[in-house]
């Protein structure tokens, strides 16, 4: 375009636009894949190399061995990542507190990968909890406890827990739910229970309302990927396998389990 | 034409009769071309996915990121470079640098401006300042980048609230772009504790005096939002395919939060003309790019609003 400034300026003092006189094309966006077509910028590669080191130095130290992989389950199958989680929360925090510690709940959402067969490492535990959440010990009535999973249910089918045992029966419109301790025995709804949980659930987070009502928290400055680190490294060293917890913890009927998840369900 | 665009095309002019060899570059206010290039969700991934993780598998990565801006910034000029939020969290990376390292590089990349996703609250407002601190005290030649918020208020946070700017205009030849954020809602996704001293605001009636103070007093030829809500959450919760039926005047909307991995913007009727809502899915997998053309008179009376096009 050869234009002189003041044929430029006309135009636009008539209110009349250059692109009316060349037709606008119509409106899109892309979408751009970063793909391995596309070079490796040497600025920022030079930035990243020694950290790239640094962090696989640190992340692909061996832990333990998995032989059978501890999985979050699909569709109707237990959460047995979670419960060893939840089991690992438990012995943690009964470590922290000196006392025992009956119960530990957490949330199959803060669960952010399966721990796939074979030799764990550091990096795997990372990717499995890469929050910095904190081991929360709490008091809740065993009434209370009874309500926190069934809240748990109500809402997901089922929070990864430890020390309990969780069936649902009757129908969708009313299920009935029964929870003893894990050896088969009755909660005392009266009774004072320790309870093991993450600050992020005591908090508030995803919906155990029941659970906020903790009381004498006492928290442990144990971040859960920390206790799941030095579980890994325990059994590690002592040369024991990683395996999955036995499944049993809830027991759901199939249509229950459907009805939780189009949210149609109540106890 | 009002006064103001008219006495910076008349300084143009006159610029101009001095040094005619750049006349032609000279633009007419109100009129021009500007590129949106785009990012949602990149949760520390700076390496690209490895195997073993199925359509993204091989996809990503901040050098290969690098490189494609720099080429298109090279090809277009007037470019733009935007982040929808949650920087942080998802790679080791993130929990040994705490989110300066990622901060650092979008600088390093030229990133314009940013807004904050619940994942960047994780570790709490303190290690989130202390990451731009680290982004600002960086030596390079790109400045910082700002982050973009105008529905939380940070008035308990002074750390945080001092660079977190509810808006900003940027101006380009021939045309002002103005941005802006919005941010989801804490309950459920951040704890107390992490966002100590903000408090959370409905999005749409945050949004309404931003964008009119946007269009009328700061006479911006575009309107970009960079919202962490989500791309469509069924009524449940603010989102992007409702907001522009909420808040009118919006040109673009940039998303993240929900991961939506969208082939190309979705167009939404709002009362000024229509608002396109893009998202790239998440992890730096995809760049997302908009084209806009804006051209003062004829065709911008016709939408009422900025034309978007694809150059």
């Amino acid at each position: 375009m050869n234009l002189k400034p003041f044929s430029l300026l006309l135009p636009a003092l008539l209110g009349l636009s250059l692109a009316a006189q060349t037709p606008v094309p119509p409106a899109k966006g892309v979408v751009l894949p970063v793909n391995a077509a596309i070079p490796e910028d040497p600025e920022i590669q030079k930035v990243i190399a020694p950290l790239a080191a640094e962090i696989k130095a640190t992340f692909d130290l061996p832990l333990v061995k998995a032989p059978q992989g501890l999985f979050r389950g699909r569709r109707g199958e237990e959460n047995l990542l979670g419960y060893w989680v939840a089991d690992a929360m438990r012995l943690a925090a009964q470590g922290a507190i000196n006392a025992p510690v009956r119960f530990a709940i957490t949330n199959a959402g803060g669960l952010r990968s399966n721990l796939r067969a074979g030799q764990l490492k550091v990096a795997d535990i990372f990717e499995l909890m890469p929050f910095e959440n904190e081991l929360v010990v709490v008091e809740l009535t065993g009434a209370e406890l009874i309500q926190v999973v069934s809240e748990g249910i109500a809402r997901r089918g089922g929070e990864p827990c430890s020390g309990i045992i969780a069936r649902v029966e009757g129908s969708p419109e009313k299920g009935i739910l029964t929870v003893t301790w894990a050896d088969g025995s009755l909660i005392d709804p009266k009774a004072t229970v320790k309870v093991a949980t993450s600050d992020y659930l005591y908090g508030g987070g995803d919906s155990i309302p029941t659970l906020k009502t903790g009381r004498k928290p006492f928290t442990t400055g144990i971040t859960l990927r920390q206790l799941l680190l030095d579980q890994c490294g325990v059994l590690g060293k002592a040369n024991q396998d990683l395996l999955p917890p036995a499944p049993g913890r809830y027991s759901i009927p199939v249509p229950i389990q459907e009805a939780i998840r189009d949210k149609k369900f109540k106890f | 034409m009002d006064r103001r665009t008219f006495l910076a095309a008349l300084g143009a002019t006159a610029a101009a009769t001095q040094l005619p060899l750049q006349a032609a570059a000279e633009p007419v206010q109100g009129s021009g071309r500007i590129t949106l290039l785009h990012t949602n969700d990149t949760h520390s991934r700076i390496e690209p996915f490895g195997p073993g993780n199925g359509a993204i598998s091989g996809l990503g990565g901040v050098t290969r990121r690098a490189t494609l801006i720099k080429q298109l910034r090279q090809q277009l000029g007037s470019v733009l470079l935007l982040d929808a939020g949650d920087t942080f969290q998802g790679t080791p990376y993130f929990n040994r640098y705490k989110g300066r390292l990622d901060y650092q590089l979008m600088r390093m990349m030229g990133y314009d401006a940013g807004t904050l996703g619940n994942h960047d609250f994780d570790n709490g407002v303190g290690p989130l300042v202390e990451a731009l601190e680290a982004m600002e005290q960086l030596q390079h030649a790109n400045a910082p980048f700002a982050l973009l918020n105008c529905n939380y208020d940070f008035k308990g946070a002074p750390a945080l609230a001092k660079r977190v700017r509810p808006y900003q205009v940027k101006t380009f030849p021939g045309l002002r772009v103005g941005l802006t954020g919005v941010g989801v809602a804490f309950a459920g996704l951040v704890s107390d504790k992490n966002h100590e001293g903000i408090t959370w605001r409905d999005p749409y009636e945050s949004l309404k005096p931003v964008v009119k103070h946007l269009r009328e007093v700061e006479k911006v030829d575009l309107v970009v939002l960079l919202s962490h809500l989500g791309y469509n959450l069924n009524g449940t919760a603010p989102d992007d395919l409702r907001l522009p039926g909420a808040v009118a005047g919006i040109d673009a909307i940039i998303g993240g939060h929900s991961h939506t991995f969208l082939e190309a913007p979705t167009k939404v009727p709002q009362a000024q003309g229509e608002t396109l809502v893009f998202q790239v899915g998440f992890g730096g997998v995809n760049l997302g790019r908009m084209d806009f053309a804006v051209a003062k008179g004829t065709v911008r009376a016709a939408s009422g609003s900025a034309l978007p096009v694809l150059a």
